[in-house]
């Protein structure tokens, strides 16, 4: 009912100068298994059937694993291979074996102090995977759960059906931030779900509390439908409205609205209950039976759950229904209900068509509410909320979050390259980001503040890139590298968020790195290199550090220092908060050496590495990011024969969204379901 | 029957009548024994943002009784005799919005632990009221200094959320489902007819995958024992209000504000509140009053002396200006409410006032500050207040706890309560005489009399220091002399100015300052307010 108070460190996050191994943030946690999957293509593999975890696997894992991972009470990285019991709970924990192969291949685990698998032992794990997690699987599209719509699709699709917006008022003067949406300042903030994104709500069950803000908003929704503003809506879906509604035209509104609420064709015997009422109801008491019709189908769980009206055969596999396949497109595409079009196709049957399907795919990437994708999807997979943290000052703010957005939605919706993601000369600036481009800015119209204001939010203009060498792709845009601050966080930003490698919690006795002593002049990368010695360490900061000390060159606030000896007071200050002292000879050093052996000068040089002999790793972690979306699940097993394909379709030619949307669109977990109960399931 | 508030009526202010609201009889309807006691009193604040133009607010000269309204005062000057005018309120030579803010009903801008004086009012006199108290506002966050959106503390300090749609606010005051035995039967109607729909879901073949429904379900039947628990309570929203008619959709911020004064009015005469605090704006708004016309944002125009043209002043009193508009729509309205024991006004205390005075220079002295209303005869109104020194606002708030029966030994680092409210015993502002003269060497000017601003709105940047038998000694300087030797904050008082300048006939003119004295020894504190 009341604004959520302002919690200035809340979810922020705040990283101390110095802290040393970070985590983004709790929320990443949610990636862990979908992160870990399939990370790696190993089609190549023989696989041993005969293998079985009990009699070869375990007393591996007892042998080399356990003494951390499960037998002290300090259980390291948080795995406990002791819980894992049950072939149930062998299957579901395939994103840890998954890592835990990645780790031995790499030689990183056990850890180099430890004693050692022989080469056969190592062989045996990788053959027990294979068999068990590939070719024992068989495609399968994942068993059909009835999904509750998140706290976005459900405010997108209220106002879809009703066919208004609900705002609260608020007066949005400049430098202040407002919850303009009631639905989105009355429902609790969804957390995201085991996929990682907040579309995956099984995680997140109906409570009364919700169940009371929804009743709150439908009453109010259709206190607005019939208020006088809105009368040129109504009388759109009814005819010309003569004061009161008719009782023809009441009957005519419940339909409408049961349809576009159910999201599927609604008979009048479907109906009937409400006809009936609205057939014997006074003339005085008409309105207030219709109202509380509408509210009844606008609570009833088939509105706030998606896919319990589904029509498909128990127990196969089977296509999902044209309804079901309209659902699927538009809240992957749109965060929303199918519109009028896709219904329409929908009920002629129409839609399975090859054809029709992908002109409805072009249609509506080409439409404004395709910029949910770079809202949700992006913003979510990106963690670009927090951005929101780098300024006090709303406007820039504003402007440095936008910039990744509009540049998502361009790659999205305009059938980009895959890879521009990371390299790309084309970027969107307003007045409030413009000084990060100086040589390109002149591409901006010039901006005149209007007389008599102080500060404004601005829209963005897209320019292209010609003399800004050092920015192009969203690893060099002012608010991610502000937002990261540091090398540690950027390196696993980078690491977890694009080469989507999934990375353990750090020990909690990391402690910190030591400030130079008397008489010393360390770099905080010579300091820091000296306190990661630790085997424990290395592990993952072999992998995070080259990648965030290749961007030492931008300071705490994003911006570029070309030289760094003539820096400004303020610049040196920024680069002490983000430990970027450059080392006596004023150069930075932005060197580094990847795990795989490659070696790269600057940022430059790692970015030219990362789109081509990377470029595999980051086009499987956009896929799967793009599959968990669409799904609104995280993966299984048996989805990385999907994963596997569709990596293989966009790694040909330009390899653009536009590609790999199509092919998310038409692959078999999108497409078919299998509707069986959790009692029968295998 | 539906008693509709003629919002058009209220508009036309003082000038128009107003639509007669029934008489209504609250204790008639309170089942407990206390029919016989005293009405509650009521609390409410009224927060102006940016401060003002000094001259235009200023009261200058008068008695307690004996006194005349500014310029900026004319939209509800009508009240007077309802009205306490407090002068020499405040005493920070400068001071942060966000500070001022604080400082606005917390008496102290380093008291941020403790909650703000309406709270405390709200604790003692909330009683059982459904609501112990609203947070009102007009608009969004401002993060960069966030203690500027908020005035209302809770007891840990901790900023209260505010509201700022009517809309949202008459549903939580007057359609409660949880208080509403109406809204409570069509709640039940409604659990019935969807848990119906989900039963039927759940037994159809093929709706597999229960737990879903089984979720659903078991929330309402959660909300079905809820409703069944509130059954057997009695309601505690009075009957009248299921006639008050829900607020239409304002299209601008004088409807919308006009809107939440009836809210405002309405919530205490229906006894479902007695402490509310509503902000017209951030202390700093940024908002754009283009419903007046203007396209320049507040917080531009507030700076007047940087950002000085005649235009701009006039819009910026403009908005000072509909700001007291709203000050008198909310007496008007408390007024014409009425019960048996009288006037909502007689039982209320009105707060309003701003942050800061001077609105450019940021100085927190002379603060509006307007009580309003008879507090059941607890305030003596109909008077002009002028401290003999300036005070500190945690006086003025441990006086209003006094009035209100909480007992605080101390508040806001003050132990000693603000006297004058209740009665007259306080030290008024008296002149002290003093000499006044100037002096002119080559082109140094010295001049010893009354500092004041120009209130020729032409010249807003101009001062003048009056001395007698002489014309006045213009001042016209540089911000950096108006800001740095804090002229804003000596206005009204004698000094001692030397500066350099130039005299033209029997016109002096400075317009450049070395050195400033109070004659009194009055300073601003150095430390930032």
């Amino acid at each position: 009912m009341v604004e959520r108070s302002y919690r200035p460190t809340g979810h922020t996050l705040k990283i101390s100068d110095r802290v040393v191994i970070v985590r983004l943030s709790l929320l990443v946690i949610g990636f862990a298994a979908a992160e870990g999957a399939f990370a790696q293509n190993t089609a190549d593999i023989a696989s041993d059937p005969n293998i079985t975890f009990e009699s070869d696997i375990r007393p591996l894992l007892d042998r080399y694993c356990v003494r951390c991972h499960g037998e002290k009470d300090e259980i390291q990285g948080e795995i406990n291979l002791r819980l894992v019991k049950t072939e149930g709970e062998i299957d579901a924990a395939f994103g840890l074996w998954q890592s835990a192969l990645e780790l031995i291949e790499d030689g990183i685990m056990p850890p180099a102090d430890e004693p050692q698998p022989t080469a056969i032992e190592r062989d045996r794990i990788r053959r027990w995977y294979q068999s068990r997690f590939i070719d024992d699987i068989a495609p399968h599209p994942g068993f059909f759960r009835p999904r509750r719509l998140s706290a976005h699709e459900y405010r997108n699709t209220l106002e879809s059906v009703l066919g208004l917006e609900l705002d609260v008022l608020i007066r949005e003067a400049e430098q202040t931030v407002t919850e303009k949406s009631l639905v989105m300042k009355l429902l609790p903030t969804d957390p995201p779900g085991p996929s990682g994104f907040k579309n995956d709500t099984s995680a997140n069950p109906l409570t009364s509390t919700t169940w009371e803000q929804y009743t709150y908003l439908v009453d109010n929704g259709l206190q607005r439908l019939f208020a006088a503003p809105h009368r040129e809506t109504l009388e759109s879906y009814l005819g010309p409205l003569d004061g009161e509604l008719t009782r023809d035209q009441a009957e005519q509104l419940i339909r409408l609205i049961a349809f576009r609420a159910r999201r599927r064709s609604v008979s009048d015997q479907q109906l009937q209950a409400s006809l009936r009422k609205i057939k014997n109801a006074a003339t005085d008491d008409l309105m207030p039976v219709l109202q509380s019709e509408l509210k009844a189908v606008l609570m009833s769980p088939t509105f706030l759950y998606r896919g319990l009206l589904m029509n498909v055969p128990r127990d196969r596999i089977s296509p999902v229904d044209d309804f079901e396949l309209a659902e699927r497109l538009s809240y992957f595409l749109w965060a929303d209900m199918p519109d009028a079009e896709l219904l329409g196709l929908a009920e002629k049957q129409e839609l399975q068509k090859p054809d029709t399907l992908h002109q409805q795919v072009d249609r509506m990437l080409e439409s404004p509410k395709a910029r949910s994708l770079a809202i949700h999807l992006g913003v979510e997979w990106l963690t670009l909320d927090e951005i929101e943290h780098v300024s006090n000052n709303p406007p820039v703010a504003d402007a440095l979050r936008i910039q990744p957005i509009d540049f998502l939605h361009y790659l999205f919706t305009t059938n980009r390259p895959i890879v521009e993601l990371i390299d790309s000369d084309v970027a969107f600036i307003n007045a409030h980001t413009a000084k990060y481009y100086p040589l390109d800015r002149s591409q901006l119209p010039k901006y005149k503040r209007p007389t008599g204001i102080e500060v404004e939010r601005l829209p963005n203009t897209k320019i292209v890139l010609r003399k800004t060498p050092e920015r192009g792709g969203l690893l060099t845009m002012p608010g991610i590298l502000a937002m990261n601050k540091g090398p540690i966080m950027r390196g696993t930003w980078v690491l977890e968020r694009i080469l989507g490698q999934d990375l353990p919690e750090p020990p909690a006795d990391v402690g910190q790195i030591p400030a130079n002593r008397r008489g010393e002049n360390l770099t905080f990368r010579q300091r820091f290199e000296m306190h990661r010695k630790n085997p424990n360490c290395a592990a993952c900061h072999d992998k995070i550090d080259p990648l965030g000390f290749a961007l030492q060159q931008y300071d705490a606030g994003g911006g570029f220092r070309r030289s760094p000896k003539n820096a400004s007071k303020k610049q040196k200050l920024r680069a002490s908060q983000a430990d970027q002292q450059p080392p006596n000879d004023g150069e930075f050093d932005t060197s580094g050496r990847l795990p795989n052996g490659e070696t790269f000068q600057n940022f430059a040089e790692l970015q030219a590495i990362l789109v081509t002999s990377e470029k595999q790793r980051i086009l499987r972690n956009v896929v799967q990011r793009f599959l968990c979306y669409a799904l609104c699940r995280k993966l299984e097993p048996a989805d990385r024969i999907t994963v596997d394909a569709i990596v293989q379709k966009v790694s040909q030619g330009d390899g653009t969204f536009g590609t790999l949307i199509h092919a998310i669109v038409e692959s078999l977990p999108f497409r078919q379901t299998i509707w069986q109960s959790i009692e029968e399931r295998p | 029957m539906t008693w509709r508030i003629d919002r058009r009526t209220f508009l036309r202010g003082a000038a128009g009548p107003l639509v007669p609201l029934p008489f209504l009889n609250l204790m008639e309807q309170t089942a407990s024994g206390a029919t016989a006691a005293a009405p509650p009193t009521r609390f409410v604040t009224l927060f102006k943002p940016n401060g003002v133009h000094p001259p235009s607010w200023n009261i200058s000269g008068g008695s307690e009784f004996d006194f005349r309204t500014s310029p900026l005062m004319k939209p509800f000057a009508h009240h007077k005799s309802d009205l306490l005018f407090l002068d020499n309120m405040g005493d920070f030579g400068f001071s942060s919005h966000a500070n001022s803010t604080r400082r606005f009903l917390s008496g102290h801008h380093r008291n941020t632990k403790s909650a703000s004086v309406d709270q405390l009012i709200a604790n003692r006199i909330a009683g059982d009221t459904a609501h112990r108290s609203l947070e009102l506002t007009t608009e969004g966050l401002f993060p960069n200094q966030i203690g500027c959106s908020y005035i209302s503390y809770g007891t840990d300090g901790a900023p209260i959320p505010r509201e700022s749609d009517p809309q949202l606010v008459f549903d939580r005051l007057f359609r409660s489902p949880l208080r509403d035995p109406v809204r409570r039967s069509e709640m039940t109607s409604l659990l019935d007819r969807v848990g119906d729909d989900a039963r039927s879901l759940s037994r159809k073949a093929g709706a597999e995958d229960r737990r879903t429904l089984d979720q659903y379900l078991s929330v309402v039947r959660e909300t079905e024992k809820r409703l069944q628990n509130l059954q057997s309570k009695n309601s505690t929203i009075p009957k009248v209000a299921e006639n008050i008619e829900r607020p239409t959709t304002p299209t601008n911020l004088n409807e919308q504000v006009e809107s939440m004064l009836d809210l405002i009015a309405l919530a205490l005469w229906t006894d479902s509140t007695r402490c509310i605090t509503y902000m017209l704006g951030n202390s700093n708004s940024r908002m754009v009053f283009d419903f007046l016309g203007i396209t320049e944002q507040h917080h531009y125009l507030s700076h007047f002396f940087r950002n000085f043209s005649r235009s701009n002043l006039d819009s910026l009193l403009k908005i000072s200006l509909w700001h007291m508009e709203k000050f008198d729509s909310l007496l008007n309205r408390l007024k014409s409410y009425r019960d048996q024991h009288g006037s909502l006004l007689e039982h209320c205390l009105v707060l309003f006032g701003s942050g800061m005075g001077h609105s450019d220079n940021h100085t927190a002295t002379r603060i509006p500050l307007v009580l309003a209303g008879q507090a059941n005869g607890r305030l003596k109104t109909g008077r002009y207040v002028r401290y003999a020194k300036n005070q500190q606002l945690s006086r003025l708030h441990l006086s209003l706890l006094e009035l209100f029966d909480v007992p605080m030994e101390s508040f806001a680092e003050t132990s000693k309560p603000l006297p004058g409210l209740s009665d007259s015993d306080f030290q008024p502002y008296r002149e002290i005489p003093f000499a006044s003269w100037v002096r002119h060497e080559s082109d140094t000017i010295t001049v010893q009399g009354r500092l004041r601003l120009s209130d020729d709105l032409d010249e807003a940047r101009v001062f003048y220091v009056d001395v007698e038998n002489t014309k006045s000694i213009r001042i016209e300087v540089a911000f950096r002399d108006f800001h740095n030797f804090n002229l804003a904050y000596h206005c009204g008082t004698p000094i001692k100015l030397v500066g350099t300048g130039t005299k033209q006939g029997d016109d002096y003119l400075i317009t450049k300052i070395s050195d400033l004295t109070p004659l009194h020894g009055n300073k601003p504190g150095s430390a930032p307010g």
